[in-house]
């Protein structure tokens, strides 16, 4: 009897396994074929010397391509853009999203279903058709952005909004903050509802309310998810790509450059597919490191 | 039993029943994919969408291709022009690329032809149906690499400058013929009403004032002078060099302060075109392309006149702008001479009017236009003036080495906004210069 019942827990085990196995499979062949064989190329490519136009005529040239990357001043302008907007995007997204969604919990009493789903509707509409929009906000002929502030006397840039080097990467944060920041309240609203109320009211007898039960009570209450939508803002920021190419393409002359954006020209407009490779190279290992943290970060809350 | 044994023989019989549609489904199936693979040779052509009659053009291709060939079926995909320029470059690379498609005549076709993804068309010539049966040598060799054809123009591009006569008259403009008057004119038209763009310039997707930077530096230049900067070849110490190019470049600045709108560089190109067309502006530097639009749009009262030459600069302003375009095939067609006719039917005497009417083609097939019924009064002007002109120039960006063009395109954005003056424009694009021709 004990026999028969190891036998069975045995093979119980090892078809849990071939189980494992084969469901395992269909993903791992998309992520051989989609990640981890174009990333092999990549890596093997960024040691090449090579163009859209010439694909098989590869030219071994070791670490120049990294070493050209450290002394391109538009790759540092590109990455300076990428931290920038990873700040900026942590201020706008996760801040503004934590200041709405304490709001929708505690702030208001009615309505807050319609403000949440208004809020968030942004995030469900295509990065593309938000650029677009903004685009035609932004135009300095005939954009209502313009007319509002001429309507009441104040000044507009002369260089226009996307077109001063100054403010277009300003501009761009905006455009993805009014799409990003509902995302993230709804992620931290979801925190704040796992909150216990019998903390506030242990937290009120205190004394603390308000602002001070925000500060003292939830803040502290929601670490967790707080850092989770940093990691998930901050990766979402170094892998942006759609907003800058739609409404600056990298412009005024590489003032909005980003990676995203700055590998996409070296490889399909200047034709360096190799020098692309090592910044996409590069890009890899910020992502990477960014992921374990956010890898980490996940299981702690 | 006997139930069970009722069942065996109904289940048997389905199970043939069932068998046979199979096979029968099969053999259809085969049989179509025997026949479609016998007798249909697909080719896939990719042109740039948004052109007027285009529909009607590509019907009347299939139509015109099918008598000499009535198995070739073509298949016309269209691009927007800017996702065009990168999609084609990975798809000549892959394997499901179009057999025929777009390109501008210049760089960025012997690129392509050079790199091996071209086909030769040389062969395909003088076959029934061949090009060289309807094009001249001249236009043949607009596709020319070392001697051999590697595309088939069947049109070409020029750019004029389209003004309101109706406003000129009313306000006793006259039509510049120099660079200085035209700076005139935009101070007049601003003395009328300051709120008048007298030049509208929509340099957003950059290549717009590209287009002025290239005839700038023909009339101050010259083509003779640039010639060797162009190609690259020019010895290290003389490349960009000549100081009249900070001298076009000079011509610019003096552009955006008295005829250009505010903020040119964040204007969209397609909103000035609109400015005209609605008689808000009464002047603009626009392609052969536009007088189509501007009807579209309900204008048709404008008239043209070319890049007023500069005092004192190198070209009397008879040498225009003109980019010559036409299809080339790709070296990894399965079906080179099916596609090669594709090409050549293109600019067949029949397919060359029909451009022409359809689509406003400036036609390579030029004996044809005095064909040509109902012709517009800016197209004839065209026309004319295109056989009246010295000499061509192409266009920057389709003309230089890619990483100095996008050196060129990049200095025009900086020179409009104020941030780089003529002189460090050009140290600029000198240096990008340098590094290219180090590495070719």
């Amino acid at each position: 009897m004990n026999k028969t019942q190891t036998n069975s827990v045995g093979f119980s085990l090892s078809s849990d396994r071939v189980s494992v196995i084969i469901l395992l499979i269909p993903a791992l062949i998309f992520c051989t074929v989609f990640i981890f064989i174009p990333a092999f190329w990549a890596i093997v490519g960024s040691f090449y010397s090579y163009g859209m136009t010439s694909l098989n005529d590869w030219k071994w040239v070791g670490f120049d391509n990294y070493i050209k990357a450290s002394q391109d001043e538009f790759f540092w302008i590109a990455l300076k853009n990428n931290f920038i907007i990873v700040f900026a995007s942590i201020v706008l997204q996760v801040g503004v999203g934590t200041i709405l969604a304490a709001i929708l919990d505690r702030g208001i009493k009615y309505g807050k279903v319609i403000f949440r789903t208004i809020i968030f509707t942004p995030m469900v509409i295509s990065s593309v058709a938000v650029s677009i929009i903004w685009l035609i906000i932004y135009d300095p002929n005939v954009g209502i952005l313009n007319s509002i502030l001429k309507s009441i006397g104040l000044p507009t840039p002369s260089m226009g909004w996307l077109g001063d080097p100054d403010i277009s990467i300003w501009m761009i944060m905006i455009v993805a903050g009014w799409q990003n920041t509902g995302f993230m309240m709804v992620l931290i609203l979801a925190g704040l509802q796992g909150v216990s109320k019998e903390v506030y009211d242990a937290a009120e007898i205190d004394g603390a309310t308000g602002v001070k039960a925000f500060w003292y009570i939830t803040l502290p209450m929601i670490r967790n998810i707080l850092i989770v939508a940093i990691l998930i803002t901050t990766i979402g920021a170094f892998k942006v790509f759609e907003f800058v190419y739609v409404l600056t393409q990298g412009g005024p002359s590489n003032a909005t450059q980003v990676l995203g954006t700055y590998i996409y020209l070296q490889a399909f407009n200047l034709l360096h597919m190799g020098y692309a490779n090592a910044l996409s190279v590069v890009l890899l290992i910020i992502a990477l490191i960014l992921g374990w943290f956010q890898l980490k970060a996940s299981r702690r809350a | 039993m006997l139930t069970s044994s009722y069942l065996n023989k109904e289940e048997c019989k389905m199970k043939q029943y069932f068998s046979r549609i199979w096979t029968g489904l099969l053999i259809t199936f085969f049989s179509f994919s025997f026949i479609s693979s016998s007798y249909a040779i697909d080719i896939k052509l990719w042109d740039l969408s948004g052109r007027q009659g285009q529909d009607e053009f590509y019907e009347l291709l299939q139509k015109e291709v099918s008598k000499y060939n009535p198995d070739i079926n073509v298949i016309v995909t269209e691009w927007e022009n800017e996702a065009y320029k990168t999609q084609i470059q990975l798809a000549l690379n892959g394997n499901d690329g179009p057999d025929v498609f777009f390109n501008w005549f210049g760089e960025d076709s012997a690129r392509l032809a050079r790199a091996g993804l071209a086909l030769d068309l040389t062969p395909y010539a003088d076959m029934e149906g061949g090009y060289g049966n309807f094009i001249s040598k001249g236009w043949q060799d607009a596709g020319a690499v070392d001697g051999k054809i590697y595309g088939v123009a069947n049109k070409a591009v020029s750019k004029y400058f389209y003004y309101d006569p109706a406003f000129f008259d009313q306000h006793n403009l006259s039509v510049p013929t120099t660079f200085g008057e035209l700076i005139d004119t935009c101070k007049s038209i601003k003395a009328i009403d300051p709120s008048i763009v007298p030049w509208p310039m929509g340099n957003s997707e950059r290549w717009k004032l590209n287009h002025v930077i290239t005839m700038l530096n023909q009339r101050v230049v010259g083509a003779e002078n640039t010639k060797a900067d162009y190609a690259l070849t020019a010895p290290d110490d003389e490349l960009f060099t000549n100081p009249k190019y900070v001298e076009a470049w000079e011509k610019v600045v003096e552009l955006n302060e008295n005829c250009f709108n505010d903020a040119p560089n964040a204007t969209n190109p397609e909103l000035t075109r609109s400015m005209f067309a609605a008689q808000i502006s009464p002047m603009m530097y626009c392609g052969t392309w536009c007088g189509g639009i501007f009807a579209s749009e309900g204008f048709t009262d404008f008239k043209m006149f070319r890049f007023p030459r500069v005092e004192g600069g190198a070209d009397d302003g008879t040498v225009g702008f003109l980019v010559a375009e036409g299809l080339q095939v790709s070296a990894k067609t399965k079906h080179p001479e099916a596609a090669a006719l594709v090409a050549s039917i293109n600019v067949s005497d029949n397919m060359a009017l029909a451009d022409a009417e359809l689509r406003g083609s400036l036609i390579s097939n030029a004996a044809l236009i005095d064909q040509m019924k109902d012709a517009p009064h800016w197209f004839t002007f065209y026309v004319n003036d295109i056989a009246d002109k010295s000499g061509h120039v192409n266009v920057l960006d389709v003309l230089l080495e890619a990483n100095v063009s996008n050196a060129y395109l990049d200095m025009g954005t900086e020179v409009l906004n104020g941030t780089k003056s003529p002189q460090e424009a050009m140290d600029f694009i000198r240096k990008v210069a340098l590094e290219a021709k180090a590495a070719m």
